[in-house]
């Protein structure tokens, strides 16, 4: 890169500050889908609390098995008599009131190990997609109003909890067009299909804006004022997550900056040569293919330079394809030179000069079927 | 600034997976694009609009019209102004809104590709406005047509 590019600073009314910031280095990271999704699900298990099914369910009955010559299957049955339980079948998960088939225990593997590493990887490359506008788009963002990705606001309009009130988030974001994203959020609530409703999950709505602030310049009142907005959420930004950055493992959240957590970036993340302040051995992982514009390459000079040059015209005769003599005059007279006066004469079309043949003489046909 | 990831990178990542993408079982799984930018609807590199660089979407406008958006790639990561509307009046005749698609699309470097795509979706759009011919009635047969004679 000749020029580090740099980001606007928005202010309140969502015009340019007149301020900039050069982007950080970790929003030059390699974008990988596939570390990001597997993250993801590792680290989407991390919150999941055990349940089972009661060790004994099923099992509380003294049935036995009849053995053979009684006529009946050899499954377990409840002994004793009286009532319509007993001979009944027990315990086998095929039975009316018997055991599952190997009932859920709570000791199940329930959180997943990730290396820091991979962690760490991914959620740079989940803030390297957040600065791609059509990776926004793919997940669905509605940034037609944005008037830059990444979007950072200036940390003055946090100033003094200036965002401590729902109402006056709301217009902070709208002024700065991420309200349509919200409205979106709001909009998209819906009942949840499935029993998920009666076990705590009843809705399910799209995710907006991630409002990603510095809690030692910006406060944390933002995080009041957001929260009752649809999709909002907040993270500070020495506490980056994931799930949030990557909802679903789908790359391109849609993230509004202040300017003090834009600025942080550079010293949590530092650069791919100088390692971060923050994180112990860290530097930021490097592209392994440094262009990736597959056209740019092709047609570089390096590459046109080394190619053979092609073969024949942009209009190149090609041999080996038949044509129709029957469609194809020129084609037909190659054929058969006889053919322009065929045509020319009608030949064609003449009928025969002989007329139509004589009929065959009755006396002829009288000895043919003669028996 | 053009954008920092390139088209081919970005197409890559969403091409099995984006909100733009309708996938369908019929017809041997088909699969289409929602994206305005998109002159086919084929989820497609070539069509698929909101990933290249470069691309054109033909709309209707109002009043017959035919509004042609294309992309700039100066703001590519400026959504407000990434993307140019003109408008073609439905009074303009059918050639020269054509000319000036087709135009759109190739002059200038920019998508020489796209014009015949551009222009046939310019020609569907026009031909929407069109109010369909009265279908003639149905000719009666056999001993209905028999008995309306009588």
């Amino acid at each position: 890169m000749a020029s580090r590019p740099t980001v606007t600073i928005i202010s309140k009314d969502g015009t340019p500050s007149g301020a900039t910031h050069p982007i950080p280095t970790v929003f030059s990271s390699p974008i990988r889908p596939d570390i990001v999704q597997q993250v993801h699900t590792g680290m989407a298990k991390n919150k999941r609390q055990p349940y089972a099914v009661s060790e004994k369910a099923g099992h509380q009955t003294s049935a036995e098995s009849w053995g053979t010559g009684r006529a009946v299957a050899r499954i377990p049955r409840v002994s004793g008599g009286g009532t319509h339980r007993a001979g009944q079948a027990a315990f086998g998960n095929m039975c009316r009131s018997g055991r599952m088939f190997a009932p859920t225990k709570i000791w199940r593997k329930w959180h997943i190990k990730i290396n820091q590493s991979q962690k760490r990887f991914a959620t740079a490359s989940a803030l390297a997609a957040s600065a791609v506008a059509p990776l926004l788009l793919a997940r669905g963002h509605q940034i037609s109003t944005v008037p830059e990705v990444p979007l950072v606001i200036d940390s003055a309009v946090f100033e003094g909890g200036a965002a401590a009130k729902t109402a006056n988030a709301f217009a902070i974001l709208s002024a700065v067009g991420a309200s349509v994203d919200i409205i979106k959020a709001k909009k998209s609530k819906k009942l949840r299909a499935g029993k998920g409703k009666m076990r705590g999950r009843r809705h399910r709505q799209r995710r907006g804006p991630l409002v990603i602030y510095d809690p030692e310049v910006d406060g944390t009142e933002l995080v009041k004022g957001t929260r009752n907005l649809p999709g909002v959420e907040t993270c500070s930004v020495y506490a980056l997550n994931l799930l949030q950055l990557a909802p679903g493992g789908h790359l391109g959240r849609f993230i509004v900056w202040t300017s003090a957590a834009f600025k942080a970036l550079d010293s949590i993340y530092g650069t791919t040569t100088t390692p971060s302040e923050l994180k112990k051995d860290f530097l930021l992982p490097s592209n392994v293919v440094a262009q990736a514009d597959l056209s740019r390459l092709i047609n570089s000079s390096e590459i046109q330079s080394v190619l053979r040059a092609p073969k024949g015209t942009s209009l190149t005769k090609r041999s080996g394809i038949q044509k129709n003599p029957l469609r194809n005059k020129q084609v037909m007279l190659r054929f058969n030179p006889y053919h322009s006066t065929f045509v020319k004469k009608e030949l064609g079309q003449q009928k025969s000069e002989a007329g139509k043949p004589p009929k065959t003489p009755e006396d002829f046909l009288s000895v043919l079927k003669e028996d | 600034m053009a954008s920092q990831v390139s088209a081919d990178l970005v197409w890559e990542i969403v091409r099995s997976n984006n909100s733009f993408l309708v996938k369908r079982k019929a017809s041997g799984g088909v699969q289409f694009s929602r994206d305005s930018l998109n002159l086919t609807n084929k989820n497609s590199r070539k069509w698929a609009g909101f990933v290249n660089d470069k691309a054109i979407g033909v709309a209707p406008a109002d009043k017959e019209g035919v509004k042609v958006l294309s992309k700039k790639t100066s703001a590519s990561n400026k959504p407000t102004s990434s993307i140019s509307e003109t408008v073609y009046s439905g009074g303009k005749s059918a050639r020269k809104t054509y000319v000036a698609v087709a135009n759109q699309a190739a002059k200038s470097n920019y998508r020489a590709d796209l014009r015949e795509a551009a222009v046939a979706r310019a020609s569907a759009i026009r031909h929407s406005y069109k109010t369909p011919k009265p279908s003639p009635e149905p000719k009666l047969r056999g001993p209905k047509a028999k008995k309306a004679a009588e």
